[in-house]
């Protein structure tokens, strides 16, 4: 009797480890529409993760619209959404169990690239187990605390992919120091040069004397 | 005996579905021709274990195959398969960059889209706890807590990255501080040394022609 319910608590533990396991953020290129699913399995999940647009080189808006952002449940109503932004965190309690649906829109012909990190967390309770086992507060605690490390592990990829994101606005930026520098000196030089052959043709000989 | 065999028969069954059902895969749609991709930007040493799989409702028709290559980001194929429902593939990264996942439908007679159900786990995530468990002769709360140790440490290196990138990129921002401030003023000196030699050449070339 004993040993039954000491594997079945071995069970119930490693059930719970391979359920709420760590997915890690993928990126993907969104060209017009670009959807994303997602099981959840017990209806009350914790459905949290985040999103950052990865910067492209946009040549002279700074504030570029942003992408959308829609969660659908399983029965096609919209869980949340989120407009125009170029990176968010959500979260949600899954209303049921199901296949959710996260599609991202690009309102603009320029293909971006978004990264993405969805986990859904579930922390046991009396409804997951059989009738003739009892919830062990130790497995509770443990979920908790994973979650919460699971909660830190996100931002980090949060903020990994935003420090991606600056990263590459300073690259460009610094490419654009050096040649637009450099343009601009060659353009003086050229642009002087122009205007001191320019006088020098009105005052030629060709032309009429003293016209000007 | 039998207690034995109590014990470990549900860990088979535990076994069995986790290579059926986990959770925490992602599934994206295969558009019917092109390919689809997928990227993640890795540093260096961490292990990667992916597994694909074509996921087709209809039983009456075969299950559509697909083609996959993940390259590092210097260019190197790491796995290449070709025509076929599912795989899985594991590498360290030895190259810090972008990795690349990229998935085809070898025959789009179809039209239709297909869905692929991608698990894709990296770091922490991808160690093997059953065989740690095994070899050590842990289960149960230890085996947990030392999940979440792996955690927590996985935690902390990833910390330790961070900084050490933003630090690099605190770097390149002060450089390009500095290069905006130093290029400023050289244009302006530039764009005095140019008016000042269009001025001298002009009163030169003017008084040789005695205008002036």
């Amino acid at each position: 009797m004993k040993t039954t319910m000491k594997s079945y608590a071995i069970l119930g533990l490693l059930l719970l480890t391979t359920f709420s396991g760590e997915l890690s953020a993928l990126s993907v290129t969104v060209n017009d529409v670009e959807c994303v699913y997602e099981y959840v399995l017990y209806e009350g999940d914790t459905v949290s993760g985040n999103f950052v647009v990865v910067d492209h080189d946009i040549f002279w808006s700074s504030d570029h619209p942003g992408i959308d952002f829609i969660v659908s449940s399983p029965g096609g109503n919209v869980v949340q959404t989120m407009k125009g932004t170029s990176g968010e965190k959500f979260e949600f309690k899954a209303p049921r169990s199901g296949m959710y649906q996260f599609c991202f829109h690009n309102p603009y012909s320029t293909p971006e690239t978004v990264s993405f990190y969805i986990h859904v967390g579930h922390i046991p309770n009396e409804h997951d187990l059989a009738k003739d086992e009892h919830l062990d507060p130790v497995n509770v605690k443990i979920a908790e605390l994973r979650e919460a490390l699971e909660s830190v592990t996100a931002e980090q990829k949060y903020l990994k992919a935003r420090d991606a994101r600056h990263r590459h606005t300073n690259e460009s930026t610094h490419k654009r120091v050096i040649f637009y520098t450099i343009g601009e000196y060659i353009l003086l030089a050229v642009a002087s040069g122009l205007q001191v052959v320019y006088i020098r043709r009105l005052f030629s000989k060709s032309v009429a004397y003293n016209r000007v | 005996m039998a207690e034995k065999a109590r014990v470990l028969l549900p860990l088979l069954l535990l076994l069995m579905l986790v290579r059926v059902q986990n959770g925490e895969s992602v599934w994206l749609n295969l558009p019917s021709s092109g390919t689809k991709c997928v990227s993640e930007e890795l540093h260096n040493n961490v292990v990667v274990v992916g597994d694909y799989a074509v996921v087709s409702d209809d039983h009456e028709h075969l299950t559509p195959i697909i083609s996959s290559k993940v390259t590092s980001p210097y260019g190197n194929v790491l796995h290449h398969k070709e025509n076929v429902t599912h795989g899985q593939f594991a590498f360290t990264s030895s190259e810090s960059g972008q990795y690349l996942t990229c998935f085809w439908a070898d025959h789009p007679a179809e039209g239709v889209g297909l869905i692929v159900n991608i698990d894709w786990k990296i770091g922490v995530a991808a160690k093997d706890w059953e065989s740690i468990a095994r070899k050590e002769k842990i289960e149960g709360v230890e085996l947990e807590l030392r999940k979440l140790e792996g955690a927590v440490e996985a935690i902390h290196d990833n910390l330790l990255y961070l900084k050490n990138r933003e630090a690099e990129m605190r770097g390149v921002s002060e450089t390009t501080n500095s290069r905006v401030a130093w290029y400023s003023i050289v244009s302006l000196g530039i764009c005095i040394l140019a008016s000042c030699a269009q001025v001298w050449y002009l009163t030169r070339f003017f008084q040789k022609k005695k205008l002036i």
